[in-house]
């Protein structure tokens, strides 16, 4: 946990640090991009709390989330569909759900 | 199972988590609980997991709050800058204009200069010199004054709307053509010097549709336009005035030419460059009169 506040924190230093913007034709990009990295936090948060994280599970899960994110978004503009919508939806889900797991996981664990 | 997962989809790793310890987020979790190195091992990979995602998080975060920022700032202030943008320009343009237009009224002063010395030197050059000034006031380059017309004209007063008129309300503008045909009466009228606004007509002068002004010399200019043209007033206002001609046809659409005669209208000399970048003298080699 300390280590993922440590990373969020220098990161967006970083962030702000950095000199230079996102042109608007690929801000579409980075925030699926951003979905695709709070699903995959919340992802890990909720199999560290089950005890089934997996390194490769993890890694792979979020590169692939995110290509595909980005390749429907991209196949989205091609065909004029606002693609990224569903990609958007399955992350929001999925981090809802995770959420869910990981709080009560822990309510239980308090109740303990 | 507690009643409060009972309203969740049972989860298969519940029972790992009921039996979790204190820290939490529970470290691993398991039936039988891993050895000492391999939880240290687990520890480590998961660590370096999140960190790069949530440094990763943190960093593509920053860059689009800042990138959204910019961007919904700049739409908002895109129109407001865009005609800062442009009138800068426009004053750069002006300033510049004005520096060039002081220094060729100084460089007109130094060909002034020059003429008055070149004067002192001799018959030869008081011939070139008179030559000069009859080519200059032919060319346009002199104030002259002279009896001639003023011809001004102003946009239609009636309106489609509100005179029922039927025709196209451009009509009712004064464009370019109709300053044209004016200004081509006034030369078959014999007139020997013509200004519009001011501007002196030269035999290079445009007279064009520039959007809703008129360009002539390159320098735009809207209505009303004052016409001035030096010749035998006589015959210039009936040139104009004649039947079935301009300003007959002009008044159809009421767009009024008023035509002032005088006895001395002052017209004032180009005031631009010309540069001949393609017209060259030709000399003809065979003499013009043989003898």
């Amino acid at each position: 946990m300390l280590f993922g506040i440590f990373g969020l924190l220098l990161g967006l230093g970083l962030g702000l640090w950095f000199p230079g913007y996102f042109p608007e034709s690929i801000s579409a990009y980075v925030g699926i991009m951003l979905v695709a990295c709070a699903d995959s936090i919340i992802g890990g948060l909720r199999a560290r709390a089950l005890g089934d994280y997996n390194e490769s599970v993890f890694f792979s899960g979020f590169f692939i989330n995110a290509l595909l994110a980005a390749g429907m978004t991209y196949f989205g503009q091609c065909i004029d569909l606002e693609l990224e919508i569903a990609a958007m939806v399955v992350f929001a889900t999925r981090i809802f759900q995770n959420l869910a797991i990981l709080r009560r996981s822990l309510l239980n664990l308090n109740e303990k | 199972m507690s009643d409060k997962q009972q309203n969740l989809p049972p989860l298969p790793e519940e029972d790992a988590v009921s039996n979790e310890s204190n820290d939490w987020i529970a470290p691993a979790l398991s039936a039988e609980p891993p050895p000492e190195e391999e939880a240290q091992e687990y520890k480590r990979t998961y660590s370096i997991g999140v960190f790069f995602v949530c440094l990763l998080f943190g960093f593509l975060f920053a860059m689009q709050f800042k990138s959204v920022d910019i961007t919904s700032e700049n739409a908002v202030n895109n129109q407001l800058l865009r005609t800062q943008e442009l009138q800068n320009m426009l004053n750069e343009e002006r300033q510049k204009n004005d520096a060039l237009y002081q220094e060729l009224l100084t460089l007109k002063d130094d060909i002034a200069r020059y003429r008055e010395l070149s004067l002192q030197s001799g018959d030869y050059a008081a011939v070139l010199n008179n030559e000069l000034r009859r080519a200059e006031l032919v060319a346009g380059f002199t104030d002259v004054i002279g009896p001639g017309v003023t011809v001004t004209m102003s946009d239609s007063v009636a309106s489609v709307a509100g005179d029922g008129l039927t025709v196209d309300p451009s009509y009712l503008i004064i464009h370019d053509n109709d300053i044209l045909q004016v200004v081509n009466e006034l030369r078959d009228a014999g007139a020997e010097a013509i200004s519009i606004n001011g501007e002196r007509l030269l035999a290079t002068s445009e007279i064009r549709c520039a959007g809703s002004i008129v360009s002539v010399n390159n320098n735009r200019y809207a209505a009303p336009f004052v016409i001035r043209a030096i010749g035998d007033p006589e015959a210039l206002e009936s040139a104009l005035k004649m039947r079935g001609g301009v300003i007959e046809q002009l008044a159809f659409f009421q767009i009024e030419v008023d035509v002032q005669k005088s006895d001395e209208v002052l017209i004032r000399a180009y005031t631009g460059t010309t540069s001949y970048t393609y017209a060259q003298e030709y000399k003809d080699d065979v003499p013009a009169n043989p003898s």
